[in-house]
């Protein structure tokens, strides 16, 4: 439920991600997971078509850069990037605020949610 | 998420998953290895990490491959069974005029070759006469009006038919020259692995030599009939096609040992 959740705003969670700084596709994987406290524990490999869609919409760039002794290629946020994360995030905050004052109501009166036939 | 089966001796999780991507894999040569040396780096990482975590290698290997999904969540589509893929379908377009291209080539070829055989041979060698009775009067005036130097309604039939056959042989030449030319204009257009890979490499050459092969058989042998039943009427078109269709079997033939040389080279 949570991956079916998250694929509508990977885009989204990674361009946040590296918002915090370059990374390459394990590292990515790795901060999303932590920063999300383990929610987020996609299968790793979907991050890669997804960095790629980015690059290629001109909101990532990337380049191949040898870290801890190993090639990889890195992907750093670019300023088309950043207008995008910050758009997005305007976005979902609005709806998370909207969702959240319909369910209001619903977190302090609990038997609300029960059917009526009970 | 890691599917902790027992592994079967030898086997080698990661090099598997690797060989697997690299075989669906399909788009520029750069991207594919691109995405290939970056879930290599991935699965490096994840291995490192699980080994640490107090896994053994075996069982890291296959935890790493089980956290990185499946093929097509890496390469961000389904993967498509029952129906042909578009690479599939590209090769077989490929392969289709290069042996189409290649045949009509032949024909052309064949059609010179028919030409000389007439000059050496006359006309009713390449092309047997229509028997008497079968053709009208109209039909005779028709054909000498296209040949004024003779007044042999044979004569003229004959080199009406002779022209016919030269004539539509090279349009199939032509048509061959087309189809050649579209196969080096695709090739160079589809150059990405998925396609090269999608049909066995060489499978195009060992069909055409085989249809080829087949061709030249199948006419000679007719060729051999109409000289021995019918004073060779009609056997020169038959042995002018043998000559091509081997010329064809011998354009594939060496496109195939060319293509397999550097496997006999490593053996």
């Amino acid at each position: 439920m949570m991956s079916e959740k998250l694929k509508g705003n990977l885009d989204m969670l990674l361009l946040a991600v590296l918002a915090a700084g370059p990374g390459h596709g394990y590292a990515i994987i790795t901060r999303l997971r932590d920063r999300s406290e383990g929610a987020f524990d996609l299968p790793e490999g979907t991050v890669y078509p997804a960095l790629h869609r980015l690059e290629t919409a001109g909101l990532l760039d990337s380049a191949w850069e040898v870290v801890a002794g190993r090639r990889r290629r890195l992907y750093r946020l670019t300023a088309a990037g950043q207008e995008s994360l910050a758009a997005e995030a305007q976005r979902w905050r609005s709806f998370t605020g909207s969702v959240s004052q319909v369910l209001r109501g619903l977190a302090t009166q609990p038997s609300a949610i029960r059917p009526a036939a009970l | 998420m890691s599917d902790m089966r027992d592994l079967p001796a030898g086997s080698e999780p990661v090099e598997e998953y690797l060989d697997r991507l690299l075989l669906t894999l399909s788009g520029p040569p750069r991207q594919v290895r691109r995405t290939l040396a970056e879930v290599e780096a991935h699965l490096h990482d994840a291995v490192a990490e699980e080994i640490a975590a107090g896994k053994s290698e075996a069982e890291a290997e296959q935890a790493a491959v089980a956290r990185l999904g499946t093929i097509s969540q890496i390469t961000g589509r389904p993967l498509q069974f029952g129906r042909p893929t578009a690479a599939l379908l590209r090769r077989t377009a490929l392969a289709g005029s290069l042996i189409g291209g290649i045949a009509l080539v032949a024909v052309g070829v064949s059609g010179a070759i028919g030409w000389g055989l007439a000059a050496l041979r006359g006309g009713t060698f390449l092309v047997a006469p229509f028997p008497q009775g079968s053709y009208t009067r109209s039909d005779c005036a028709r054909w000498l009006a296209g040949d004024p130097s003779t007044h042999s309604c044979l004569t003229a039939m004959t080199a009406d038919h002779v022209g016919e056959v030269i004539l539509n042989s090279f349009a199939a030449g032509l048509l061959g020259v087309l189809a050649l030319s579209a196969y080096g204009w695709m090739r160079r257009r589809w150059q990405d692995r998925g396609t090269l890979t999608a049909l066995p490499i060489g499978s195009a050459e060992a069909v055409g030599s085989i249809l080829a092969l087949i061709v030249a058989v199948g006419t000679a042998g007719r060729g051999i009939n109409l000289e021995l039943v019918q004073n060779g009427q009609g056997a020169g078109e038959m042995f002018s096609l043998t000559i091509g269709a081997l010329a064809a079997a011998t354009f594939f033939i060496v496109r195939l040992s060319r293509l397999s040389l550097p496997y006999r080279i490593r053996s």
